[in-house]
């Protein structure tokens, strides 16, 4: 079986979540050689309320390019959790804000806490990049992009003159990683 | 990687992929109305025709656009529009005028969920009213179905080849997901600067002559015209279709399914394969014309046939008149914007394997 990553970044309309898919899917198909997809919520349900993006990563062919069984699902809001965890396969990566998200599902899943939202706001200065700073958690705990593909693609999506503002917040993201790292699996 | 070093592939959704498309073929105008799911084709041609030296108008309404690519059109330029299930309905007496005034555009439905102001989910029910044509008269519409965000882009491009070719109204039909999800497309080179149309009305002298007309008073007129008509579609029946094999060689079961549908399917296929199962997908593509003799030339080694559609089962009309009643053809669809998971579809090919043989 060759390799298949699926994963869903949820939060709310206005947090960058489709952007980060966006980032992710790129890095992947065409920074790193792989195939992959990605969709969103899209019409109304992405301007309000809970709202998601789906990335599937793979080596082989892509047929159906929905997620339906996940690797990883970020949540950044409750609401997003509670909408969307029921597709997280067991032993799944279950990445959630550490502030916003308060009550976790029942499920035999990895649970990551990490405080995506306060660590943009306080470590680099504006809570608008923790959709970065969660694209860099994931690209370490994934595997599934190269740190050096999720580099470009960040550079090629980002509006002109935030590049080096996104670069921080993602590299704080890898080390932020590299902190809870030890305690996945 | 040498031609993709000179074009890298974009990571666009595949209603980008349209217009990226299109400007390829030369399209020089664009006249429509948003609608989810297809408003990203009017946003990105409002983006890049002026730029391209195009022309893009957002029209007043759906009625608007299809008669202003009826002028258009006219004009010997190309043109299209896009929209989905209530504003294609609102387009119907265009496309039968297009039809009747053998004018060459291109329509793009991004099927939605209906009837009625329904959902914005991807559905197949339009199939009825794009391929059975929905507008009045003796006509046809050659139909392309895409399934990748790939084939947006280049099933485009086909589009106006055929159109122009046959002087016909051409549609490529999709549905919501593929319209909204992002995949990556390598661009083809543009196509040659295009000759010109002499049967066009170009506002100068030498074409003053030309008529551009669906009306034709005498009877026997108009009839001749039809015929003229009918014997374009079929040598469009006879050149233009197009479809899709996957293991179908030593199949005993045909899934049949098209766009969206199609690549759950193949899931299903290498998953029933793996249950030593002998399934085959056929993909349709070209929706009209309908890949009718292909199917009934496989059905003459195959045990059964099942049509899996976003539908309240439609093309399976058209799968059942191609191999008469040589096999059995069943039918399995989903409505709403529910798409079927590869193991539900797994789930009824199993179901129809275990009646086995005809």
């Amino acid at each position: 079986m060759s390799f298949r990553y699926e994963m869903r970044l949820s939060g709310e309309g206005g947090q960058g979540l489709v952007l980060a898919g966006k980032i992710l899917a790129e890095a992947a198909a065409i920074y790193d050689d792989r195939n992959a997809t990605q969709s969103q919520s899209y019409g109304p349900e992405a301007r309000g309320g809970a709202s998601k993006s789906e990335v599937i990563i793979s080596d082989g062919e892509i047929d159906f390019p929905k997620a339906e069984s996940l690797d990883l699902l970020l949540a950044l809001t409750q609401e997003a959790l509670d909408k969307y965890h029921d597709d997280l396969k067991p032993g799944g990566l279950l990445l959630v804000d550490a502030d916003a998200v308060t009550r976790l599902p029942e499920g035999e899943w990895k649970v990551i806490q990490v405080p995506f939202i306060r660590i943009a706001r306080e470590k680099i200065g504006r809570a608008i990049v923790a959709n970065i700073v969660a694209v860099g958690v994931i690209v370490r705990l994934s595997g599934a992009v190269s740190v050096k593909a999720a580099e470009e693609a960040i550079l090629a999506r980002v509006p002109r003159g935030t590049e080096e503002l996104n670069l921080e917040a993602f590299r704080t993201g890898l080390a932020t990683a590299e902190e809870v790292a030890p305690t996945v699996g | 990687m040498s031609s993709s070093l000179k074009r890298p592939p974009l990571l666009i959704k595949g209603n980008e992929a349209i217009i990226k498309g299109a400007i390829l073929a030369g399209c020089k105008t664009f006249f429509g109305y948003p609608i989810t799911p297809a408003s990203e084709i009017a946003e990105a041609a409002a983006r890049d025709f002026p730029a391209a030296g195009g022309t893009f108008i957002q029209a007043e309404s759906e009625t608007a656009s299809i008669n202003m690519v009826y002028g258009a059109a006219s004009a010997g330029v190309r043109t299209m529009t896009a929209s989905s299930g209530p504003g294609i309905s609102l387009m119907q007496e265009g496309v039968s005028y297009l039809a009747g005034s053998e004018l060459p555009a291109v329509i793009v439905s991004i099927v939605r969920g209906g009837p009625g102001l329904g959902n914005i989910g991807p559905e197949q029910s339009d199939y009825n009213q794009i391929v059975r044509i929905g507008g009045h008269g003796n006509y046809r519409n050659p139909v392309l179905a895409p399934a990748t965000g790939q084939e947006m882009c280049d099933l485009t491009i086909r589009a106006f080849e055929i159109a122009d070719r046959y002087r016909t109204p051409v549609y490529l039909m999709a549905d919501g997901f593929t319209g909204q999800m992002m995949e990556p497309v390598s661009f083809p080179d543009p196509v040659p600067p295009l000759p010109e149309k002499e049967w066009a009305v170009r506002a100068d002298a030498e074409s003053r002559e030309n008529l551009i007309s669906s009306i034709f008073l005498e009877h026997d007129q108009l009839e001749e015209h039809n015929r003229k008509l009918q014997r374009k579609y079929k040598e469009i029946a006879a050149n233009e279709v197009m479809v899709d094999d996957f293991l179908v060689e030593d199949a005993t079961i045909l899934v049949v399914g098209y766009g969206i549908m199609s690549r759950v399917l193949r899931s299903a296929v290498r998953a029933a394969r793996e249950d030593g199962l002998k399934v085959g997908l056929v993909r349709p593509i070209s929706l009209w014309p309908f890949p009718s003799d292909h199917l009934e030339a496989l059905a003459e080694k195959i045990d059964r046939i099942i049509t899996f559609e976003l539908s309240n089962g439609q093309m399976v009309e058209d799968v059942r008149l191609s191999v008469h009643d040589s096999v059995p053809v069943h039918f399995y669809g989903r409505m709403g914007g529910n798409v079927p998971s590869a193991e539900e579809c797994l789930e009824v090919i199993r179901r129809y394997a275990a009646e086995g043989g005809k």
